[in-house]
């Protein structure tokens, strides 16, 4: 649900409660005005009717005539009275009425009047407006001005969400779109919201914080990698120093070869470090057209009299294909899925390279992996005991192939391990 | 044949100087960027092995230096940032050859020898151990004067022994110098025992003495 969806329902409930409570209290304030109304009409009618009377005291028969006026109208009562009647008294009453065959309300004035030494009970009334009519009245206007808001809140619900939240969603797409190691800050424009621009300058501090840190992050690795080239130069050169020592015995000379093993393994982590944090801080942008399908050929050459000792066939089906691409990746890609092919197979297994319009893909046999396809592309996820295997070579295809926007796809189906790449 | 390292890591000097006076060259040194400079104008080295990554400076203002000198010295750059970059620009200001850190020596030593092969005898050059005669240009190794019929690899190989001569060459260093970074493929050394195996067999088939010894355990030493 929308934020504006929940205020506007809380708002649409509010003014649902609101306008119910009101009609009760319309009513009830309605009436009591108009009885208010009435009543002072009452009033001024009967003093008027007296005034009158007063005026006509000299006819003799006036007692009749009072009588033909009870009789005669009917909004006037004169009735002779025989006790003391009450001053003035109002009272609401229903009186049928014969036109419309109903009950209709009534206000009514009852006064206790003296007219030439006899005392009457002089009744004035007037109509009200019927309960009912009223009611509906009032409840029609209520149910319009529901409707009325509602459609005007929905509206403008409609075109605050789109208006005034446009900011919010851009950021929120820019955020979306943000990758940590692409070179784009996420710079927001003002907005003349207070809590939108706040929202974004926190988020351009924050992913700039980020990306400082990760990008010192990638110096250090690139640094420490750097550095430790030094080191492991100075150790190979006293083991080959070492290596010259006359009557080196058997088991000093197997040590020897251990360090050495040893300080290759390093050698190779370490230049592999080195090409992955080279290859994130885009150092290898230069792009050049070349002939993917010799470059495949002339590294094969080189590749099969290795892959020959342990029996393994590389067979290849190779199309023309120009790329415009950085040489030196090109070359680091092949190179790692091709070691990768040759390093994880069997004894008198196979490797098939075929390059068919855009698509590279290269398949040998070997044995089912367990870890996750996933987890296969991270860095030093390894199955092997092999100790020439660094760990990093897939991690750096993957790089590879994301920095250079080329799909990267494995599977493993009957007992063969497939690379696919679209350039 | 003299050679000047300029290379700050004393560590690292001591033993290229000691592994290149086997193989009889005389060896000076600069620990920086200012030494250097004195003794290039100074003198004048058959090959010069230079650090980029000096600390008074980058070695590449010695190969500058070296261009406005009109000196014609060999240049190895030796650095432990293998980047492209640093390759060309230092190839482009003059130097011959560029090694990356870390290295074998008897990679170095092949390299040094192959620097100043090309300097000394320009194209046409000759190289002869005992009645191993090799026409460089050519690649044509000759023994007693029967041509031997050597694979690409092969003649790598013996060239790669040669300018390690007396000195134990670990297999690790030959297969690396043959096979570049698909020697790390290689858990057995199968693949060289069989070079190794052919070229000693060629050698000996024309009548050469067997000057390949095995070094029990670590390598091969090329001696007599």
């Amino acid at each position: 649900m929308r934020l504006l969806q929940v205020t506007l329902r809380s708002s649409l409930l509010y003014s649902l409660v609101v306008v119910l409570i009101s009609i009760p209290v319309s009513i009830f304030s309605v009436r009591e005005l108009l009885n208010e109304e009435v009543d002072e009409a009452l009033a001024l009618h009967t003093d008027q009717f007296l005034n009158h009377i007063q005026n006509f005291s000299y006819l003799d028969d006036l007692e009749t005539d009072l009588e033909v006026v009870d009789q005669l109208s009917y909004d006037v009562d004169i009735k002779p009275s025989n006790g003391r009647a009450p001053l003035k008294d109002y009272q609401s009453v229903s009186i049928y009425d014969s036109a419309e065959q109903d009950f209709r309300p009534f206000r009514e004035l009852s006064s206790g009047v003296d007219i030439k030494g006899k005392h009457y009970i002089l009744t004035m009334r007037m109509s009200l407006v019927d309960n009912n009519e009223l009611l509906v009245a009032i409840g029609l206007v209520q149910s319009a001005l529901i409707i009325l808001l509602a459609t005007g809140l929905l509206l403008l619900n409609r075109s605050l969400s789109r208006k005034l939240w446009e900011p919010f969603y851009r950021t929120l797409n820019q955020l979306k779109a943000y990758q940590l190691d692409k070179n784009e800050p996420i710079r927001a424009d003002r907005t003349n919201i207070i809590e939108f621009d706040d929202l974004n300058s926190t988020v351009s501090h924050l992913t700039d914080r980020n990306r400082k840190v990760f990008l010192q992050q990638k110096e250090f690795i690139e640094n420490a990698s750097h550095e430790l080239q030094t080191p492991l130069a100075i150790f190979q050169s006293k083991l080959d120093m070492l290596m010259q020592k006359p009557a080196i015995t058997e088991s000093e000379a197997q040590i020897i070869m251990e360090l050495e093993a040893t300080a290759q393994r390093m050698s190779r982590l370490n230049k592999n470090l080195l090409l992955l944090s080279k290859i994130d801080n885009e150092q290898y942008n230069d792009k050049e057209e070349m002939e993917l399908s010799s470059v495949i050929e002339g590294m094969l050459t080189e590749l099969r009299p290795m892959a020959d000792v342990e029996n393994i066939i590389i067979t290849t089906t190779t199309q023309h294909l120009k790329i415009d691409a950085n040489k030196t990746l090109i070359e680091v890609l092949l190179t790692n899925l091709f070691h990768n092919a040759i390093r994880h197979n069997v004894r008198e297994g196979r490797v098939m390279v075929n390059l068919n319009k855009r698509t590279l893909t290269v398949a040998n046999t070997g044995k089912a992996v367990n870890m996750n396809v996933e987890k296969m592309f991270d860095r030093f996820s390894k199955e092997s005991m092999n100790k020439n295997s660094t760990g990093l070579g897939l991690a750096i295809v993957k790089r590879i192939c994301d920095t250079s926007a080329y799909t990267l796809h494995y599977t493993f189906e009957n007992g063969m391990h497939t690379f696919t790449i679209v350039f | 044949m003299k050679i000047l390292i300029i290379e700050d890591e004393k560590e690292l000097v001591k033993s290229m100087a000691e592994f290149l006076r086997q193989e009889n060259y005389v060896c000076e040194t600069a620990y920086s960027a200012h030494d250097a400079e004195d003794k290039i104008l100074l003198f004048d080295y058959d090959c010069i092995l230079l650090d980029i990554n000096l600390p008074d400076g980058s070695g590449l203002r010695i190969l500058e230096k070296l261009k406005e000198n009109n000196k014609s010295d060999g240049v190895i750059i030796i650095t432990a940032n293998n980047s492209l970059e640093d390759r060309v620009l230092g190839l482009n200001l003059g130097a011959d050859d560029y090694l990356a850190k870390p290295f074998f020596l008897p990679e170095l030593s092949a390299r040094v020898s192959a620097i100043i092969r090309r300097k000394q005898f320009g194209g046409s050059n000759k190289l002869a151990f005992r009645e191993i005669n090799i026409d460089l240009p050519g690649k044509i190794v000759k023994v007693n004067n029967t041509e031997v019929d050597l694979t690409r690899k092969e003649y790598d190989l013996l060239m790669f022994l040669l300018a390690n001569k007396n000195r134990v060459v670990s297999k690790n260093a030959i297969a690396e110098h043959l096979s570049g970074d698909n020697a790390e493929l290689l858990d057995k050394f199968d693949f060289l025992y069989s070079h190794i195996k052919n070229l000693k067999r060629k050698l000996a088939d024309a009548g050469s003495e067997d000057y390949i010894k095995t070094v029990y355990g670590l390598g091969y030493k090329f001696s007599v």
